[in-house]
């Protein structure tokens, strides 16, 4: 068995009656680009809350790097060098892009409650560096609330990379997305790969983005592993076509 | 179109963005300092006010403007300051320079202890809980007649040394005080603490994500605002000469709000010119009329309805050049004026509440 960045084994969760995760085993390799799919409800988001720390799972085990993180907060889950991106866009609105990806150095490197140094001088190099390379350096002074959805998609990339993660989780990252920035985001996220060594684990709706850049791919159904494998294996798996046209994707 | 950020560049704070946050100190402190010398003793006296209450005004925006928290215990922290100093001198604890250097740490102190308890509770039940401290403390005042003269006050020329009862020399330990406390208050808005804080004001769930703890962040806000509204209670004793139940009482913690949000929270002089605006309207107002307070009530309510961001919105230099611009029939793209960091909203209430989910 290859050991992987990140392992789960045989982890579950239960609401009540109701089983979300249902004895998931999961190896994702190092620098490798893994998307997990599936029909909606099939767990994908619980799965990836298990992982973040937002939900402890009722058994199973979560190993991060060597390092057993089930059940930790999530931002000591964070502090590992696991950085995720919300589902849902979540940055300061009325501060400026610039800022929120201050924000996200000055939490890294653990100054949050200095107050004798500026912000502004001992993070701006930085921030603006990581602007560049998610294509937003020229928003730098704008606030992030008047970004474009995909842009501001972008930026949540550059706040969570600020963070200097080993591995990155993206919850559907390009839900809502025109076609361009959909692209824009792919091309991102291999760069990346490449570029820092990153992992990559995300969950993702849209098909082409799935196998034009993943090195596997896990499909769930109703909490549990129905296929895993190399992208092109998965595709030609003829459980995974039931399931996909069976909930109309 | 000229060029708007031609010399600072994208990220950058611009060459006039630097040059006037040297500037703007550099000139109003070189007119308070002129004004020492050319103003009547009454007017000095007014002034005197108007700075103390710049400082307690900023130092409320603190939690206000910058963190999103909407305290109504800030007399609690004025009073105990103003108090500090007249008890000490009503039962020889200490000599007025001692009392005088102790106010902040006893402010800090208490806003620890409230903080500690307020902030785990949010929003209404929050501003509710430091009612409640700060009440709690007009009320012992107002009882223990023995310990603190109760509802008469401490009233005495001697409270303060005769150094600093002459009105001249008074004036400029003010003005020193007050420019001193607000260099700091901005010092600490521009550092990466200042930063979080506003982020903490604009998703909590995002910080928290960070790995950074939101609740001890707020708490430091609120020692730190603690600290300076007790510096402007011992500012006050200094030309009031005097410290009575009132400067406990709620109405008190209101006012730096309304400075504050007729100033504008979000800049950081906005609540000192709101000072400035409610004290010399307070004093000209109430000769002429006995509806000053209708009169506030209706600025306050102009502005909370239209210019959220306050006096200081709308003389920023933003605002300015929208208007050249539109008289010149273009408009400010986003890309030569860049709208503001912290834009204004649509109310004060989104200003405050709304961020905080």
């Amino acid at each position: 068995m290859t050991t992987g960045v990140l392992e789960l084994r045989d982890v579950t969760r239960r609401f009540g009656a109701f089983t979300a995760v249902d004895g998931v085993n999961l190896t994702v390799a190092a620098n490798s680009i893994h998307s997990v799919i599936g029909p909606n409800g099939a767990g994908k988001s619980t799965l990836f809350r298990l992982i973040t720390g937002v939900h402890r799972p009722t058994h199973g085990a979560v190993h991060f790097d060597g390092r057993d993180i089930t059940g930790l907060r999530p931002h000591r889950v964070a502090r590992h060098g696991l950085s995720q991106s919300f589902q849902i866009t979540s940055l300061f609105p009325r501060m400026s892009v610039l800022e929120n990806v201050q924000a996200a150095i000055v939490s890294r490197s653990r100054r949050s409650a200095d107050v004798l140094t500026w912000f502004h001088w001992s993070t701006r190099g930085e921030a603006l560096e990581l602007l560049e390379r998610v294509g937003l350096a020229a928003s730098a002074d704008l606030p992030s609330e008047v970004l474009s959805h995909g842009d501001q998609r972008a930026l949540e990339m550059a706040v969570a990379l600020a963070t200097r993660p080993r591995m990155l989780l993206l919850d559907e990252p390009t839900a809502g997305m025109s076609p361009y920035e959909t692209a824009r985001m792919v091309q991102l996220v291999s760069r990346l790969r490449a570029e820092e060594g990153l992992t990559v684990l995300f969950s993702e709706h849209d098909m082409d983005v799935v196998f034009g850049i993943s090195d596997r791919v896990t499909v769930l159904a109703q909490g549990r592993v129905i296929a895993d494998g190399p992208a092109e294996t998965v595709r030609d798996d003829a459980e995974v076509m039931a399931v996909y046209l069976g909930s109309d994707e | 179109m000229r060029n708007l950020r031609a010399d600072g560049g994208p990220g950058g704070l611009s060459r006039s963005t630097v040059a006037r946050s040297v500037a703007i100190p550099v000139v109003l402190i070189a007119a308070l300092l002129v004004l020492g010398e050319k103003l009547s003793v009454n007017n000095m006296l007014t002034l005197e006010e108007v700075l103390g209450l710049a400082v307690f005004a900023a130092a409320t925006n603190l939690l206000l403007g910058y963190g999103g928290l909407v305290s109504f215990g800030q007399a609690a922290f004025y009073g105990s300051g103003a108090y500090l100093i007249g008890l000490s001198w009503l039962h020889h604890w200490m000599p007025f320079w001692a009392a005088f250097v102790l106010t902040p740490v006893a402010g800090g102190v208490i806003a620890l202890l409230m903080g500690l308890i307020a902030l785990r509770t949010r929003r209404l039940y929050f501003a509710l809980l430091t009612l409640a401290f700060s009440e709690l403390f007009y009320q012992l005042v107002n009882v223990r007649y023995s310990f603190t003269k109760g509802a008469t006050g401490i009233f005495s020329v001697s409270m303060v040394p005769a150094s600093l009862s002459m009105p001249r020399t008074g004036y400029y330990f003010t003005v020193g005080i007050t420019c001193a406390s607000l260099l700091v208050l901005w010092k600490i808005t521009v550092s990466p603490f200042g930063l979080m804080l506003r982020a903490t004001r604009e998703n909590r769930e995002r910080v928290e994500a960070l790995g950074v703890s939101v609740y001890r962040h707020q708490l430091l806000a609120f020692v730190i605002s603690g600290a300076f509204c007790s510096l402007a209670g011992a500012l006050f004793v200094v030309y009031g000469q005097s410290t009575y139940p009132d400067l406990l009482n709620w109405t008190t913690s209101g006012e730096p709000l309304f400075m504050a949000v007729i100033g504008g929270m979000f800049s950081f002089l906005g609540p000192a010119f709101g000072a400035l605006l409610y004290q010399v309207g307070n004093q000209y107002i109430s000769q002429h009329t006995h509806d000053w307070q209708l009169v506030l009530g209706a600025v306050l309510l102009v502005v909370v309805l239209f210019r959220p961001d306050g006096l200081a919105g709308v003389l920023s230099v933003r605002t300015w050049r929208r208007m050249w611009a539109r008289r010149g029939g273009r408009r400010v793209t986003p890309v030569d004026g860049g709208p503001p960091a912290d834009p204004a909203p649509a109310t004060a209430f989104e200003a405050t509440e709304g961020a905080q989910q």
